[in-house]
């Protein structure tokens, strides 16, 4: 699979042309107006992933505390970055268990409830061109992003789809235009049977049409700019293959392109905030040529079978390494300052499942990069009297690292501001 | 404040009457009110106002924000309800005019019902405040209005209906992250609320595109055929579903749902519908000798929809029978949609884990067995063994085989053997899992060497083609060669009224400049099409002036009861609309009363404020499930539902003789006998009720329980408000802002009704709940799911339920309640009718428009008609024919 993989995608990391229009001016048309000065924010953008099957505890978190952690098998895969990210253990928020539960991973204490990147989102996302973008390889078989009204985002499974949102093909260019152009064009028609209306109405009722003109000559107006910046649509070398790898056993393909694509997503400032759900149904994967001996799901049923844990493993360490080669992507994809995305990108790695044998939704395998937090150790929850820190209290420190003045995320309270800034 | 009949504090307390507004105050004496209400005068009501209310509610005196006197003062400064005629002149104030007529409805009930002034003030004798509610009454009658509902955009609900039945679409799904209405008190629907921004008119031109498109859709061009090929390992294989040996892919069971027991190519996917051509290279393995030949079912399978389905929902393709041990090609002609690949199954494979013949299974253990006498004790030892725990799948398998190859595998007994085989039984989807590994590895089985699709080679009308093509037939309706026409027809229904010849001429040069302009037919309406639906006159209705005519009638009708736009049948009959006989009928015939109807899920749904449902989550020690929340949302539809299909009377509302619910709620919350043959616990089923017990009717109902509710203990004081608001319709103002809300004490030290009274300690609040927490306090006995309980969770202590209502009167629990309200059907009816015309005009009730609906249910209960004869009057009554 492997090697079929890299002889078909045409991708390198630094794959962007140079049809893509400069960051500066970008960022000069989609930067928000912040009463918050660029400086003060240590970070700009939210990524999260999130394994449905969560991962096989013993395999993820280090045996020792501290700075001085030993890898474990999962972190080997993703060692280079070692100063770059904080592994916690004994973390989460204390919600129910069970894979209906499984949203609790942003959504906190309560499922369904405003999740965290919705919360950035919200705060960060609106000048941009999405506010933020839900994703998932493999099926999306739970919800992750809940809006603050409680409804659950759906996320994209095609990377076909994902790329065609951020990148115009010249058919599309072609279409996108002549649609503007025309509605444009026939957008006075509509004017005049409003202002037709408008005469032949009362006073009262012109209030509720004024908003109706406000409305529909802000839409005019923004076709005007959509159209002066056609030229300018968003292109890039980067090659999918030439089919969506939705098929359950190619996920692993599917999780890796949309790595990619999240990678190019934030470095043309399409979006300050992802969200990619990782699924896991009964697929039977094949590994570096190897086909495992049963179905994700199953091995995630381990049953403390040393040889279903041992395959377990096989397929998060996959996960570990497509993680690993996104991290290094937007280490080395630079802003408009130069910097590194990834030091003003948080990327949260984590899952609503604690441990998937037994249902647990307890100690939830969690791990910070980026973002310019005080990173390289493992950061172990201490019991201090009955009163440990919850998952959501890192979450709390995580908006308020994007500039966001809060102090509290579902049932926490609480920061970690010492631990990590 | 001395009648302690329940009688005197509910009619004082909960509504007025058709016969006068003023009477049944809390006085009591209701012919003197009438005889010396005719003496009072306008000088007399000055009076009042200036001793007893004035000293704190002048502008700026520190009072309530009461502002009534600037809003209503003469030339002189004299309080005088003539402003309110003044300003009613003048339409730039229509929203003042209507906040003075709340204003004053507002002062008359607080007067009313002893309210104010408060306490430690100077009081009013109740002779005087009797006069002054009369006079008040009769001047508010005079200067009331009725109507006024501005323009009312489409909600996002009515405007996707609207599309579809304009359209004649199956389904329209508006685009993710279309926005959301926010409702404005409690409803969706009314005119203030529906707002319209920038960002939903973007929306709409997203929807206007997403429709054309798919009446005209862009030209589709046949792709270049390729040729595809699959190899073993790039079919896919989940759970144990097939195995690749050697250079073929092993198919093995026969279950149901494909991710068992079928494959498919992982990387090929039909770009556009089209037929192809399709050659499968298949082999058989270790066939039984003599048996009937190998039969492999091909279909064809949605890539992206769910891997569970059941290949007996997929199409059928083509059936193969394979008999040869070497490789044979099969070709043949197939038609795959867009998104679509082809799926294997083999249909006569012995092994099966589903629909289990059980001894199906438990045949091919003993024929094993009766092959090798090892088998079953080396399957004990897996699963028994010390060598590790049994695993399902290929690492079960395994390790049966291993034992297999061991000399030394000990003997199991007869019984051992019996156990196993009835464990096998017990549990097929783990055993046949496991086993099909030996049939992967020694057959039978079926072998898959490759499979090639070359195409496409001819297009073809998938689904979507084929209703795009039928909508846009409807649309052009056999009238190609004149757009006039068309574009005619679209506009007047679009419009939902006849359009003049200037509009018509508009949109035609719109569409022939396009054609002009070197375009094509299809693309010329494309843009008419998406440039109509950004119309006001498509975006909005309630247009235009101040009278209904027949076809806002016929509008306002349709919204009403199918949130959609007139029917063909309505539109036949919208020039004798006028007749209130057609009205009546159409109205009639559009109130179908089936639960499941538009007009049902969405009026209780909003009414009653049980939308939210979905998002409490009761405490797992409440024991209401997921579906017992559906459920609960569905009684409340299926008894509505009834109500108006039976024309049941308004007293059922409160004390019913039946309910619908599934037998789970019956047995776990109503406690009602559930006779065990039942049909499934789950579905909905009509239950006899006793009347005037704790259960039936809108109070104690469990969704309505639910909602006022958090999911993990009851909130009295919602519970009492949802009382006086949502059923009995009266308006209760927000608590003050200053206020924090009481903390509940979870640790048991005091019951809620402790909690409460500290809420009648304090003087602002004790003003509106002394009204509020009594009807709260009653309803206690329900549990946040609407379970009866005798005991407070937290302290254990006994529910004490009686309450002192605000004038004195004291009831015992909430059978009392219901008796007394069963006995007044007029309560619960103006609720009722009051939030139908709210929910069918869009505007909230002018004094004089709850005036009317008083008298519409007033005739309605002494008629002894039915609830589905009154909404037919109220759609008859001025209310709702006034814009």
């Amino acid at each position: 699979m492997e090697c079929r993989w890299n002889r078909r995608v045409v991708l390198q990391a630094s794959g962007l042309s140079l049809a893509l229009p400069g960051l500066e001016s970008l960022e000069a048309s989609t930067s928000r107006d912040s009463d918050v000065s660029d400086d003060q924010v240590k970070a700009k953008r939210f990524v999260s992933i999130g394994t449905y099957l969560g991962f096989y505890q013993d395999a993820f978190f280090p045996k020792q505390s501290g700075s001085n952690y030993e890898m474990s098998e999962l972190l080997e895969e993703i060692k280079q970055h070692r100063r770059e990210f904080t592994v916690l253990s004994g973390f989460d928020h204390q919600a129910p268990n069970g894979h209906a539960s499984w949203n609790n991973f942003l959504c906190g204490k309560f499922p369904n409830a405003y999740s965290l990147d919705q919360q950035i989102a919200d705060h960060l996302g609106n000048s941009y061109r999405f506010p933020s973008l839900q994703l998932s390889a493999g099926k999306a078989s739970q919800t992750m992003s809940h809006t603050r009204e409680g409804t659950a985002l759906p996320m994209i499974q095609r990377p076909s789809v994902l790329y065609g949102k951020l990148f115009a093909t010249p058919a599309d260019q072609t279409r996108t235009e002549y649609l503007l152009r025309s509605g444009r064009s026939a957008i006075d028609s509509v004017l005049e049977e409003a202002k037709q209306l408008q005469r032949s109405i009362s006073n009262s009722d012109r209030t509720k049409l004024n908003e109706y003109f406000e409305s529909i000559r802000e839409v005019e107006r923004r076709m005007k700019v959509q159209l002066e910046h056609q030229d300018v649509a968003l292109t890039t070398d980067y090659q999918l293959p030439d089919y969506d790898p939705v098929a359950p056993t190619l996920q692993l393909e599917a999780e890796r392109l949309m790595y990619d694509l999240m990678a190019l997503a934030l470095e043309t400032n399409s979006t300050p905030v992802l969200s990619l759900f990782i699924g896991g149904l009964g697929q039977v994967f094949t590994i570096q040529g190897k086909t495992l001996q049963a179905g994700y799901h199953a091995l995630s049923h381990h049953g403390n079978d040393p040889e279903a844990i041992s395959d377990l493993i096989k397929v998060e360490r996959e996960h570990m390494k497509c993680f690993g080669r996104f991290l290094d992507q937007i280490k080395h994809k630079t802003d408009s300052r130069g910097q590194s995305l990834l030091d003003s990108t948080i990327v949260l790695l984590g899952t609503g499942m604690g441990d998937a044998s037994r249902h647990s939704n307890r100690n939830l395998p969690t791990l910070v990069a980026g973002g310019g937090f005080k990173h390289g150790s493992h950061l172990v929850n201490e019991e201090k009297q009955g009163h440990p820190h919850l998952l959501g209290d890192l979450y709390v420190t995580l908006m308020q690292q994007l500039g966001m003045q809060v102090d509290r995320f579902s049932n926490s309270d609480r920061n970690l501001n010492d631990r990590l800034t | 404040m001395r009648g302690f009949s329940v009688v005197a504090l509910l009619s004082s307390l909960l509504m007025y009457n058709a016969q006068g507004y003023a009477q049944g105050t809390l006085s009591g004496s209701q012919s003197a009110s009438r005889s010396v209400g005719a003496g009072f005068t306008a000088e007399h009501a000055k009076d009042f106002l200036v001793d007893f209310c004035i000293d704190c509610h002048e502008d700026d005196s520190g009072g309530e924000a009461v502002s009534f006197f600037s809003l209503a003062t003469n030339e002189k400064g004299m309080p005088s309800l003539e402003g309110l005629e003044t300003k009613r002149e003048g339409t730039e104030h229509q929203g003042e005019v209507r906040d003075a007529d709340q204003t004053w409805t507002r002062v008359l009930e607080v007067i009313r019902d002893r309210e104010m002034p408060p306490v430690d003030a100077d009081k009013p004798d109740a002779m005087t405040v009797s006069q002054m509610v009369t006079w008040m009454d009769r001047s508010l009658r005079v200067q009331s209005f009725m109507g006024g509902t501005p323009p009312r955009r489409l909600s996002r609900g009515e405007y996707q209906l609207t599309l579809e039945k304009l359209f004649g679409f199956q389904t329209f799904d508006l685009p993710d992250g279309f926005p959301v209405d926010r409702p404005q008190d409690g409803f969706d629907n009314l005119a203030e609320g529906l707002q319209l921004s920038p960002a939903l008119m973007e929306a709409y031109a997203d929807c206007a595109r997403l429709v054309a498109d798919q009446v005209f859709p862009p030209k589709r061009v046949l792709p270049e055929s390729e040729t595809r090929i699959a190899k073993p390992e790039d079919l896919v294989i989940s759970y144990s579903s097939s195995k690749v040996v050697g250079d073929a892919m092993r198919l093995g069971m026969k279950c149901d749902p494909i991710q068992r027991s079928c494959t498919w190519p992982s990387r090929i996917e039909s770009k556009t519908s089209a037929n192809y051509k399709i050659v499968l290279n298949l082999s058989t393995f270790n066939r039984v000798a003599e048996s009937e030949p190998m039969l492999v079912k091909v279909f064809a399978r949605d890539v992206s929809s769910a891997d569970g389905v059941s290949h007996r929902t997929l199409r059928l393709l083509q059936e193969i029978q394979v008999v040869n041990e070497d490789e044979e090609s099969f070709s043949f002609d197939a038609t795959l949609y867009e998104g679509q690949t082809i799926v294997l199954h083999w249909a006569n494979a012995s092994l099966d884990s589903d629909r289990v013949d059980k001894n199906e299974l438990k045949g091919f253990f003993e024929s094993k067995q009766r092959d090798n006498p090892k088998y079953l004790a080396a399957w004990h030892a897996m699963l028994e063994g010390d060598q590790g725990q049994g695993f399902r799948g290929g690492i079960g398998w395994d390790r049966v085989s291993k034992l297999l190859a061991q000399d030394d595998l000990p003997s199991i007994t007869p019984q051992q053997e019996q156990a196993l085989l009835k464990k096998i039984i017990g549990n097929p989807v783990l055993y046949a899992e496991t086993v099909v590994f030996d049939v992967f590895e020694n057959g039978p089985a079926l072998e898959i060497h490759e499979v090639q699709i070359h195409g496409p080679v001819n297009l073809v009308d998938g689904p979507t083609e084929a209703s795009n093509r039928r909508i846009q037939n409807r649309f052009l309706g056999g009238d190609d060669h004149e757009p006039s026409k068309v574009i005619e027809r679209f506009l007047t229904q679009a419009f939902r009224r006849p359009v003049d010849q200037d509009t018509v001429a508009r949109w035609l040069g719109v569409f022939e400049d396009h054609l002009a302009e070197g375009n094509s037919f299809s693309e010329s309406m494309h843009l008419v099409i998406r440039n109509i639906l950004l119309s006001p006159r498509f975006l909005y209705r309630c247009l235009g002036d101040a009278e209904l005519d027949s076809y806002d009638l016929a509008t306002r009708l349709a919204y009403f009861l199918t949130s959609g736009p007139p029917d063909e049948k309505l539109r036949k009959t919208i020039d004798r609309l006028g007749d209130p006989a057609v009205l009546r009928s159409q109205a009639n015939r559009l109130l179908t009363g089936a639960p499941s109807s538009v007009f049902v899920r969405q009026f209780t749904e909003q009414w009653l404020e049980i939308s939210h449902l979905n998002e409490i989550i009761p405490e797992q020690s409440l024991k209401f499930s997921r579906q017992d929340q559906r459920q609960a949302k569905l009684e409340v539809e299926h008894f509505f539902a009834e109500l108006l299909r039976e024309n049941h009377s308004a007293r059922q509302l409160v004390d019913p003789d039946f309910t619908w619910t599934s037998s789970r709620i019956a047995k776990n919350i109503y406690d009602i006998e559930v006779g065990s043959n039942q049909k499934k616990a789950n579905d909905l089923q009509r239950f006899s009720l006793e009347r005037g017990g704790r259960y039936g009717g809108l109070l104690g109902m469990s969704a309505v329980m639910m909602a006022t509710g958090n999911g993990v203990m009851t909130q009295p004081v919602n519970r009492g408000v949802w009382v006086l608001e949502r059923m009995l319709g009266m308006t209760i103002p927000p608590p003050p802002d200053d206020v924090p809300a009481i903390t509940p004490d979870t640790q048991g030290a005091n019951t809620p009704r402790d909690l409460l009274k500290l809420h009648t300690e304090d003087g602002s609040c004790a003003r509106c709940h002394r009204r509020i927490d009594p009807l709260g306090l009653v309803l206690e006995n329900f549990d946040p799911v609407g379970r009866w309980r005798e005991t407070w969770p937290e302290s254990g202590k006994e529910i004490d339920a009686a309450v002192v209502l605000f004038d004195g009167t004291k009831i015992r629990d909430v059978i009392e309640l219901k008796r007394w309200l069963a006995n007044h059907p007029e309560k619960a009816a103006f609720g009722l009718a009051k939030h139908l015309m709210v929910y069918a005009t869009g505007r909230p009730m002018s004094y004089l428009e709850q005036r009317v609906i008083e008298e519409v249910v007033r005739a309605n209960v002494d008629q002894d008609k039915g609830l589905r004869d009154l909404v037919l009057d109220l759609i008859c009554s001025q209310v709702f024919l006034t814009k």
